[in-house]
């Protein structure tokens, strides 16, 4: 795996932006259907999801989180160099969402913007890009919008419908030369992207009009060609497989010892893959936080939401060694190895 | 010590229907009514987690009974 050391950056805050609209995996359901959706939710361990009003992008979400974080830093608009965008959920096909929130923003035309195209694995891969353009010298100051609106209200495929919650975050990094240094390990693995994946739209399965209808697939589940398909053994299997492996490498690579990491935050894919992977590390619960239980998947934003609401606290006290691990669409995966000081978290935005 | 008896009880775990049935080594997958998706991904964890065996979406799709889960791992 791809190992680096990332010095001089400082993590200096985080905020999240959530809809205010919460939906209960087992309440809003059919009647007829709560048995199945109470099984379900027992095992995926997802009870609410915050789901966008109709009409709201994610690039909404990430325009509230960035300006609450630009203000509560102090910093002056015109001091930020840089402005980076981890979404699947892009306003367009082009122009890049970043660019466009540029301008929305108020930052200055000297920005550097543009998007990365990850999912669960975009955190630590985005952290690992912007970090590395600020400690090459000369930008100072960006900013990293990461999330997704993954969820889609009328679908009828119910493991879907119940898995993904839609956030923002914002998260702001610094050159400073007194820093601790960041350790990552990153992968792909393309022979399993069809494991996640939205077939029609792109250039290789160009949009037809039987695509925007709901067809039966193999599994019997109708979808469009337009919507998500999960091959949950296949993510099952990659994560299991990979994302203990790639910790363990990590801790090797780092300084330090599994007991030296105050808190692992993994991407929040679900109760079954996290729940596996933590007892295959053999780490006690109560330093891995969950937030699937309140907000669900939400793709990129899991483990920023997860480090928001789970960690203020102990973030409040005193400095915190963090391992942060994210794995899933591509198939790809990042893992990072941070401390986070004196950074600037308030509590969850809800728009 | 491996047996059917125990990987039953363990698939029963795995599987987590809302109304348990009798299951035997012969019960075909086909007729247990919960037998789905989410009960699948439980006994691919089971089967990696207590046996540390990997089981595929595909290898599962092929078993018609209990006893066919049981000898991907046995």
């Amino acid at each position: 795996m791809a190992q680096s050391v990332l010095r001089n950056i400082r993590y200096r805050g985080l905020t999240t932006c959530v809809p205010e609209r919460a939906f209960s995996n087992v309440q809003d359901c059919p009647p007829e259907q709560r048995s199945e959706r109470e099984r379900l939710v027992r095992n995926i361990g997802i009870e609410t999801r915050r789901v966008c009003l109709e009409g709201v992008v994610f690039s909404d979400l990430a325009l509230v989180a960035a300006e609450k974080l630009i203000a509560g830093l102090g910093w002056e608009k015109s001091s930020i160099d840089a402005l980076i965008v981890v979404t699947q959920s892009p306003d367009y096909p082009i122009p890049a969402t970043a660019i466009i929130l540029q301008d929305k923003l108020g930052l200055s035309h000297g920005t550097v913007a543009f998007d990365i195209n990850l999912g669960c694995s975009g955190y630590a891969y985005g952290l690992f890009t912007l970090g590395s353009m600020l400690s090459a010298h000369g930008l100072k100051r960006g900013i990293m919008l990461v999330g997704d609106k993954s969820s889609n209200p009328l679908s009828l495929d119910n493991g879907l419908l119940s898995l993904f919650g839609d956030a923002a975050t914002a998260t702001a990094l610094e050159f400073d030369e007194a820093a601790p240094p960041m350790y990552f390990n990153m992968g792909s693995d393309g022979s399993g992207h069809k494991a996640i994946i939205i077939e029609a739209g792109g250039q290789r399965v160009p949009i037809q009009p039987h695509h925007l209808e709901r067809l039966p697939g193999a599994d019997g589940i109708s979808r469009k060609g337009t919507d998500v398909i999960l091959d949950g053994p296949s993510i099952l299997n990659f994560s299991i497989r990979e994302v203990p492996v790639a910790v363990a490498e990590l801790v090797e690579f780092s300084p330090f010892g599994l007991e030296d990491i105050d808190y692992f935050v993994f991407h929040q894919a679900n109760r079954m893959i996290n729940e596996t992977i933590r007892k295959k590390l053999g780490l006690p619960a109560e330093k891995v936080p969950m937030s699937l239980k309140d907000f669900g998947n939400t793709s990129s934003a899991s483990i920023p939401v997860t480090i928001n609401t789970r960690l203020q606290e102990a973030l409040a006290q005193g400095p915190q060694r963090l391992l942060l691990s994210g794995f899933g669409v591509g198939l790809s995966w990042a893992s990072c190895i941070l401390e986070i000081e004196n950074a600037y978290l308030p509590p969850l935005i809800e728009i | 010590m491996s047996t059917i008896e125990t990987f039953i009880e363990k698939f029963n775990e795995a599987v987590d229907f809302q109304e348990p049935v009798e299951v035997s080594a012969d019960t075909r997958l086909e007729t247990l009514p919960e037998w789905d998706s989410l009960a699948a991904l439980g006994v691919i964890v089971m089967c990696d987690m207590e046996y540390k065996k990997t089981i595929t979406g595909n290898d599962l799709s092929n078993c018609q009974t209990i006893t066919d889960i049981y000898k991907l791992v046995a």
